[in-house]
């Protein structure tokens, strides 16, 4: 259906002149006597409704099934005509439902049977009807705004249905005309006007409703064209039971509904709860309920045309078909996914019927939160059993779900572990399970602030990004996420901003790994496949704290705090607590000084982790090269020890002399600064250790071993 | 999305043709090659998908049912025989039965009608079942279009000027019309040799049998993915926003919700899987935690991803695609509303993980789910007095209830213009009244004729007391002392 079609709009026209204060005739019993107290009482005489009474009452169960299976975009504006016309809603959403409409309704009261009929006609009504069509709806408007120079593609179509008492065919044809000419008047008005819009399509379905025991005056008629803006058709239906069918059969054909009844529903005491004072009806008896929802519910059934299979049956003289689904009494393990093609809104045909209210109780209540499923099974007269259709409930609202009965396309898929990295064994998969629960969403209210203008989705996927700048994803490609140590910093590190005591919170945590190596507490870094023992205790640490300041990079551009965070790093790393210990290891520790600093002449901070992320990927490159698997027990852990062979061969020598000075921290930081503003030579963005390779491609194809340099050339 | 491929076996596939080389080729070699070049196509990049063989002349026979090996059909291909004429509408029935015995009628499914452009004589032709189009009965309907939605794609060993001497391109054309206009009609250019059948195989390949490759994002965690099935475009609303929409390649993972609704499949392939993948992590903390990560496939369009195992100990990341649009699933809102649950004051989901934002509830209750009054039936009207009744005999002990029903009651009846059972409703209260036994409460009595009369003023239509916001409260008794 297309989103404005004319089931966009209906204005609902009621005949509300003193000859709809007439009975219908049809008569309602309501004082049921009980054997036991039919003695000596008289019974109360029946009460018969009025023409307006059955009207109004179709025509809210009209708007109850629209409203349940249509919640949006779907709309009714209510009109009652007598000496002048009555709007009693507009076409916003929050004027659509069926209290409102009732509550309005109970304001007009019935028809004044002495009122003058003279002055009265349902033509107020119509001509009022045709003007609210020209009205803009939310979202017609929303639309138009939001098309701009396509705002003629939002077409204007709607349906007036007008319940009245007509006199003769000669009376119907001319309201028509006089719909046709209000029409036209109505376009040119709407023409000149920014606020309303031409109408293209109107439908105008009219109903006569007589009372039992008389002749129709009118007769009915099917669709036909009245002009090429106006189609018209007449029902001419007994008030009470058939007009209800009637109302019933066009909400379906307009909104594109068909029906399902459930059979076999079974009378079990748990579904016994919603109605304990009428435990005479405790029968074991199944009962069977109709259900109506959207057509492509039935899609299948409709295509390959065993809608008679499926146990279609014709009711009600042929003229409505419903398919018949079989319960399923349902299993306890509802958590399944079920391989669902579509999920349609219900309305039941009979919504306060005793069946009807124990099969939505059983859906809603259930056990709460994710509410009760049943399955639908076809009755076929073979006795292969197919589950087509599924009944659940979220938050408060019935779907029937539509199930896959045929051979899945899906079926017998392959292993994901077959797939690439489908051999790697130490993800970090509980991390990652964790990680998804600090990044799982919530709903946000619409009128809750709106930081920057985005939407929450927004700032969700910002927190990603923020979350995953420095991820590992495996084990052994980290030392910092396997210890407890760093958790304080690494949690509190990702945050858009920081407190005060949130960066304490980060010194302490750095000041207590310092601690650590002050201690030479052992690091849970892998000694697993290393040849040896491993890295030893202080070259572990070098690892750590390079790891950790990679991390920490990544967010220092956030804020001044995160920066703060950063610089106590790399203070606190530079001071190593043994002299001597310092002196021997300066040319190590010269490296990993001068990482931070190569990595800050290039552009902004990301960048710098992603190519230290690059060289690890090249790293490791090599690894496979050499034949390592990771897994095996007997191999050595190259990640460990290479990074500092490669780094160390092309170590920059005017650089390796004792440990830094102030002065030194200082230039670097300006140097930092400087270079911002220039370009980077080429030569030296893809440097490692300053240094360039020329002629990079005469190496590759002598077939030596390929590292950053020879990668970033290609 | 399975392919059914339909092999025209008629004689006229055996025309030799004309080739200036030593071998002498039949047409139906030269289809046979561009099949060959399909199936290997596939095999290396559509492993997933299933495939079968149907061949036909005057009659049809499904040489190999929907498979995924490639192999079966490739010797299927190498052992065709030659059979009598070409009739189009018969093998055009038999894909009809083979796709809907498989697959029932909603699975999208694409046909590729390989033949010569010679399509059959007299009865049976092509021209011939075009011409009675409309003159059928119900039950030999011409099988186009298909009940499940179709892609055809017809592939002439023929170049076009040859098709263009008879009537056979416009019949053709007529043919994919009918087939739903989805699909395309590739002829041969320049000579009929094994480089122009490959060209038009090519053409075919590019057109409907590309791998979908994409990025999944999940900030800055990626991985390359390939989806099977291909997602197709999509059109929403031909009148506002013409233009199908399109899975966006770039995907971007928004993490977790709590969801269902299987329909495609994301699988990774190629290259051996040594080097971690961002995809393998996903999934394997996706099974673990029991969780559905939302993907953004384009603007306003959402799938999502989760573990999904068959019955024995294989899983794999799938991929759901919802409907197009900003709110595909009711029950979590918006998606573009919803955010970070650091954001919120506490975490809606509780620290122990024992409640959930979810389902969202919506603003306005659905009839089944608030005790709406609806007296189309006598039976509705009736158990709505019979309950006051049961109430009032209860009275004072059911005071409360009671006056709920008799509210609800005074309600509709107000609403509907229902004014004549107001008056017998308090009829009917005040005979209850003279009823009571002498053992009765003496407020019972109070109450009911405090009713009947608040009914029968309502019953008048006197505005003061047919307010339909207002109700009827207790009478204030007290027999305490």
């Amino acid at each position: 259906m297309k989103m404005f079609s004319v089931a966009h709009k209906t204005a609902f026209v009621v005949d509300h002149c003193p000859y709809m204060a007439e009975s219908s005739r049809q008569q309602v019993e309501c004082d049921v006597l009980t054997k036991s107290r039919a003695q000596g009482v008289i019974p109360l005489a029946p009460v018969s409704k009025s023409l307006w009474t059955c009207a109004v009452e179709c025509s809210m169960e009209y708007c109850r099934i629209l409203y349940d299976v249509y919640p949006l975009n779907k709309l009714i504006n209510y009109i009652v005509s007598d000496s002048e016309f009555h709007i009693l809603n507009t076409w916003r959403q929050e004027d659509q439902s069926t209290h409102e409409l009732m509550s309005a309704l109970a304001a007009v009261g019935p028809p004044n049977p002495r009122e003058d009929p003279e002055c009265c006609s349902v033509l107020h009504g119509l001509v009022a009807a045709v003007e609210s069509l020209c009205k803009l709806t939310e979202l017609q408007h929303e639309q138009r705004t939001v098309l701009m120079d396509t705002a003629e593609r939002v077409a204007n179509r709607g349906r007036i249905i007008c319940l009245t008492n007509a006199k003769s065919d000669t009376h119907v044809r001319m309201l028509e005309d006089c719909i046709q000419e209000t029409l036209m008047d109505q376009n040119k008005l709407a023409a000149g006007s920014d606020r309303l819009m031409a109408i293209q399509q109107c439908e105008l379905v009219l109903v006569h409703i007589f009372p039992m025991g008389e002749d129709a005056l009118v007769s009915d008629r099917p669709k036909k064209e009245i002009s090429p803006l106006l189609t018209s058709e007449v029902h001419s239906v007994r008030a009470g039971r058939h007009l209800a069918t009637k109302l019933n059969i066009l909400v379906q054909q307009h909104f594109d509904l068909a029906s399902t009844t459930i059979t076999n529903i079974p009378m079990k005491p748990t579904l016994n709860v919603c109605e304990q004072e009428e435990q005479h009806a405790n029968t074991s008896a199944n009962y069977d309920v109709e259900l109506l929802h959207h057509r492509d519910a039935h899609l299948e059934f409709f295509k390959s045309g065993d809608l008679h299979m499926a146990g279609s049956t014709s009711r009600d003289s042929g003229l409505k078909e419903t398919v018949t689904l079989k319960w399923c009494t349902p299993r306890t393990n509802s958590v399944e996914l079920h391989y669902c093609t579509g999920a349609y809104r219900i309305s039941p045909t009979d919504v306060n019927s005793r069946p009807s209210s124990c099969l939505t109780n059983f859906l809603l209540n259930g056990t709460q939160a994710p509410g009760r499923s049943v399955l639908l099974e076809q009755p076929r007269k073979s006795g292969s059993k197919v589950i087509s259709h599924m009944l659940s409930s979220h938050g408060g609202e019935i779907f029937l779900h539509v199930l896959n009965s045929t051979r899945s396309t899906l079926e017998d898929p392959p292993s994901i572990s077959e797939g690439c990295g489908g051999r790697v064994t130490d993800y970090r998969i509980t991390d990652f399970g964790e990680f998804m629960r600090e990044n799982r969403l919530t709903p946000v209210a619409e009128t809750a602030p709106n930081p920057g203008g985005r939407f929450p989705a927004d700032r969700a996927k910002a927190q990603l990004e923020r979350y995953t700048r420095y991820w590992p994803m495996i084990i052994s490609q980290t030392t910092i996420f396997n210890m407890q140590a760093v958790v304080p910093l690494a949690n509190l590190i990702v945050k858009e901003a920081l407190s005060e005591e949130d960066v304490l919170t980060c010194q302490k945590t750095v000041y207590n790994l310092v601690d650590m190596e002050r201690k030479n507490d052992p690091l849970p870094i892998s000694t697993v496949g290393s040849r040896g023992k491993g890295p030893k205790r202080d070259e572990q640490y070098r690892i750590m704290w390079n790891e950790l300041e990679t991390l920490v990079k990544t967010h220092a551009a956030g804020s001044e705090r995160h920066q703060r965070v950063l610089d106590c790093i790399v203070a606190c790393r530079s001071k190593p607590p043994e002299e001597e210990e310092r002196k021997k290891r300066g040319r190590k520790r010269e490296d990993r000084e001068e990482r931070p600093d190569k990595n800050g002449t290039k552009e902004p901070e990301d960048r710098a982790w992603q190519d230290s992320e690059r060289l690890k990927g090249a790293l490791e490159k090599e690894e496979q090269e050499s034949e390592v698997i990771k897994d095996s027990p007997d191999s050595p852990e190259p990640l460990n020890k290479k990074p500092r062979l490669a780094i160390e061969e092309v170590q920059p020598s005017e650089k390796a002399k004792g440990p830094v000075s102030l002065l030194a921290l200082w230039t670097n930081r300006i140097t930092v600064a400087n270079s911002r503003k220039h370009q980077e030579f080429a030569g030296r963005t893809s440097s490692v250790n300053n240094k360039a390779e020329l002629y990079q491609h005469l190496k590759d194809d002598n077939g030596m071993d390929v590292h950053e340099n020879g990668k970033a050339s290609r | 999305m399975p392919t059914v491929v339909v092999m025209d076996v008629s004689l006229s596939m055996t025309r030799p043709v004309s080739l200036e080389s030593s071998e002498e080729f039949q047409r139906k070699n030269l289809a046979v090659h561009g099949l060959t070049m399909l199936f290997e196509h596939m095999a290396a990049n559509y492993r997933l998908e299933f495939t079968s063989l149907v061949a036909f002349s005057s009659l049809w026979e499904l040489l190999v049912p929907f498979t995924r090996d490639y192999n079966t059909l490739q010797e299927a291909l190498s052992n065709l025989e030659d059979y009598d004429k070409t009739c189009i509408e018969s093998a055009l029935n038999g894909v009809s039965n083979v796709v809907q015995q498989e697959w029932g009628s909603s699975c999208p499914c694409q046909v590729v009608l390989v033949t010569d452009g010679s399509l059959g004589i007299g009865k049976g032709s092509l021209r011939h079942s075009l011409q009675t189009l409309k003159q059928r009965a119900d039950d030999k309907k011409f099988p186009l279009p298909f009940p499940f939605p179709t892609k055809m794609f017809i592939m002439c060993v023929a170049n076009s000027e040859e098709l263009q001497t008879t009537d056979a391109m416009d019949n053709l054309e007529e043919l994919l019309r009918l087939s739903g206009g989805d699909g395309q009609i590739f002829t041969m250019e320049g000579q009929l040799c094994l480089k122009s059948v490959q060209a038009m195989f090519g053409r075919l390949i590019d057109q409907a049998y590309s791998p979908f490759h994409a990025v999944l994002h999940c900030g800055n965690l990626s991985s390359d993915v390939q989806v099977f099935p291909r997602p197709e475009p999509v059109v929403v609303d031909d009148e506002v926003d013409p233009m199908p929409r399109v899975v966006n390649t770039e995907a971007e993972d928004v993490s977790t919700g709590a969801a269902e609704e299987p329909e495609e499949e994301v699988s990774a392939s190629q290259m051996a899987g040594k080097s971690p993948n961002f995809c393998v992590l996903l999934h394997g903390s996706l099974k673990v935690e029991g969780m559905v990560a939302l993907v953004q496939l384009g603007p306003d369009w959402y799938g999502m991803l989760y573990s999904q195992a068959d019955s024995k100990k294989k899983s794999n990341l799938m991929m759901s695609l919802f409907e197009p649009g900003p709110e595909p699933l009711p029950w979590l809102g918006k998606v573009a509303h919803l955010g970070p649950i650091s954001e919120a004051a506490e975490n809606p989901y509780g620290e122990d993980d024992s409640k959930s934002p979810f389902p969202v509830q919506p603003s306005i209750k659905r009839s089944y789910a608030q005790n709406v009054t609806v007296w189309i039936k006598a039976s509705g009207l009736q158990t709505d007095v019979q309950k006051i009744l049961r109430n009032a005999r209860k009275l004072p002990e059911k005071t409360q209830t009671f006056y709920k029903e008799l509210n609800r009651l005074r309600k509709a009846a107000l609403a509907f213009g229902f004014r004549e059972l107001l008056k017998g409703v308090g009829d009917l209260l005040e005979r209850e009244c003279t009823l009571l036994p002498d053992s009765a409460h003496p407020d019972a009595a109070f109450q009911l004729s405090h009713a009947a009369k608040q009914l029968r003023l309502a019953s008048a239509g006197d505005s003061q007391y047919a307010a339909f916001d207002q109700n009827i409260a207790p009478m204030h008794t007290d027999f305490s002392s």
